[in-house]
């Protein structure tokens, strides 16, 4: 049985000022399973970010339901994490806190909030950063906590909306060895949105190729490469045939806008 | 001179000296000079001394004293009731529909306009004084505060729903904290403002304070007086600005560059 399957949600928002309205996400399905690493891959403006925020409860579907372990997802909760590509911590609490955010919303007693935070900490490679305010953090250090933060939750899902986007291409890459090896060691289920071809095979098992806006899941790849992943596997032929294939179907599909604009 | 360029803190120090003395010097040139009769502007020397004559003869360090506490006592009275009001009004947005349109309506009514009514309501006792303040700083602080409650960063709150934070955990742990900086921050400017509140509720109806004060001597043409004690507010003005912002900047370190 699948961890969260996607069922047939579609997105339309309403027109502004009298205008026609926007159709962000066609109706939309897809099955996550446990502990499958998704990513779902789709050129910009195609929808994606809004499904995802859709299955963390931030947005509502027009049509179609989100179901997490058989059950209807209504709101926002603590059974899916989520790392936002704009910087979140919250600037007046410390890594440490930030790390706690969700610990305390739970009522969890402190020792044992330190002892899941400590484990975070380390996990991301901040020790030594706990009593740092986000504002003296790099963006890459923001992000790292900002996932610690979700996974001390111990979500059912891990929802990451483009984490890295905002990342230099070696501080992204150092990022995406990072996420692969917590997530192998930790066997996390995960849905990962990008529109960088790249990152959506160095990390996923499955690729979600989503078609321009209005989105819908146009093709769903798998990724055989084996486990663990090192950064070198980016160079061999089974990742750059995966790579040609897929720069194809977003290119045809980045085109559509492209010659619509 | 570049834009934006910062300046040292020597040199800042410096320039800001600077215009004091400056101004203290156009107004010796002027009044020493004899270029403004001494009835209409009492010369530097005079209004030292005749401020030295108000704290050794006069008890002046009382009515400071009771200016100080109207001030102080209007602003927290009206703090008290306008910040949790602004920040329901803030984070509610059909509490902030009821009373918004009055609260901007009520913020145009100038204070210093309700003094007759007040004396009559209230007398010319200290209610009738702390009423002014409270008047003229509660809508000020309720519609600041509503403005930065609801302008909080939209991205931290869906963080903390997807942490597991309810409503209300949203208010107390996201809400007022990212906003308690810039609260802190229009209570010190609205403090600003109370302190001329207050000198007009002395001016009318009063037997004390540093308005009463200047009232008292504009009949006795004493124009050093009048201006010691306009020259005390703005240092006393001062000394209240600068403990709150290092207050604030103290508590709330981790919004400094």
């Amino acid at each position: 049985m699948s961890r969260l399957s996607i069922d047939g949600v579609a997105r339309t928002f309403p027109g502004v000022r009298g205008g026609p309205p926007t159709e962000a996400l066609q109706p939309t399905t897809l099955a996550v399973g446990d502990n499958d690493f998704i990513t779902i891959l789709g050129p910009s403006g195609c929808g994606k970010s809004t499904l995802l925020r859709i299955v963390a409860g931030l947005d509502s579907p027009t049509a179609g339901r989100v179901l997490l372990d058989g059950a209807p997802v209504s709101g926002p909760g603590a059974d899916r994490g989520m790392v936002f590509q704009s910087y979140t911590l919250f600037p007046w609490l410390t890594v440490r806190q930030n790390i706690c955010f969700g610990l305390r919303e739970k009522w969890m007693p402190v020792a044992q909030q330190s002892e899941i935070a400590a484990h975070y900490i380390a996990k991301v490679g901040l020790a030594g950063f706990e009593h740092h305010y986000p504002k003296m953090l790099s963006g890459g250090m923001q992000q790292r906590t900002a996932i610690a933060r979700a996974l001390a939750n111990d979500p059912k899902i891990l929802l990451l909306d483009e984490p890295f986007g905002a990342l230099d291409n070696q501080t992204r890459g150092l990022m995406q060895e990072l996420l692969l090896s917590i997530w192998e060691s930790e066997r996390k289920t995960v849905l990962f949105v990008t529109h960088d071809i790249e990152e959506a095979i160095f990390v996923a098992n499955r690729i979600a190729v989503m078609t321009a806006r209005p989105g819908r899941v146009k093709a769903e790849v798998a990724v055989t490469l084996a486990h663990p992943r090192h950064y070198t596997i980016k160079t061999s032929p089974q990742f750059s045939d995966l790579k040609r294939r897929l720069t194809e179907e977003i290119r045809s599909e980045a085109l559509k806008v492209a010659t619509l604009a | 001179m570049t834009p934006l360029k910062p300046v040292s803190p020597g040199h800042k120090l410096a320039l800001g000296l600077g215009f004091f003395v400056l101004f203290v010097a156009a107004w010796s040139v002027a009044t020493f000079g004899g270029f403004v009769s001494k009835t209409f502007l009492a010369d530097p020397l005079t209004m030292v001394r005749e401020g030295y004559a108000l704290f050794a003869d006069h008890g002046f360090a009382r009515d400071v004293g009771i200016t100080i506490w109207r001030v102080v006592g209007g602003f927290v009275l009206a703090a008290i009731f306008a910040v949790p009001l602004g920040i329901a009004m803030g984070a509610y947005k059909p509490i902030e529909a009821f009373f918004e349109p009055f609260v901007s309506f009520a913020r145009y009514l100038p204070a210093s306009a309700f003094i007759p009514l007040l004396i009559l309501w209230a007398g010319i006792g200290e209610t009738q004084k702390l009423l002014v303040i409270f008047i003229g700083s509660f809508f000020q602080i309720v519609l600041m505060v509503a403005v930065t409650v609801g302008s909080t960063r939209r991205d931290l709150v869906e963080a903390a729903y997807t942490l597991g934070a309810n409503a209300r955990g949203v208010v107390r742990r996201v809400l007022l904290p990212s906003s308690a900086p810039a609260i802190a921050e229009s209570l010190r400017l609205v403090l600003g403002w109370a302190w001329t509140y207050v000198i007009v509720a002395e001016l009318i109806g009063a037997s004390s304070g540093i308005g009463h004060m200047i009232t008292d001597s504009q009949a006795l043409l004493n124009t050093g007086q009048i201006i010691f004690g306009i020259i005390l507010i703005g240092i006393i003005g001062l000394i209240s600005d600068f403990l709150f912002k290092w207050a604030n900047r103290t508590l709330f370190a981790w919004a400094n560059e």
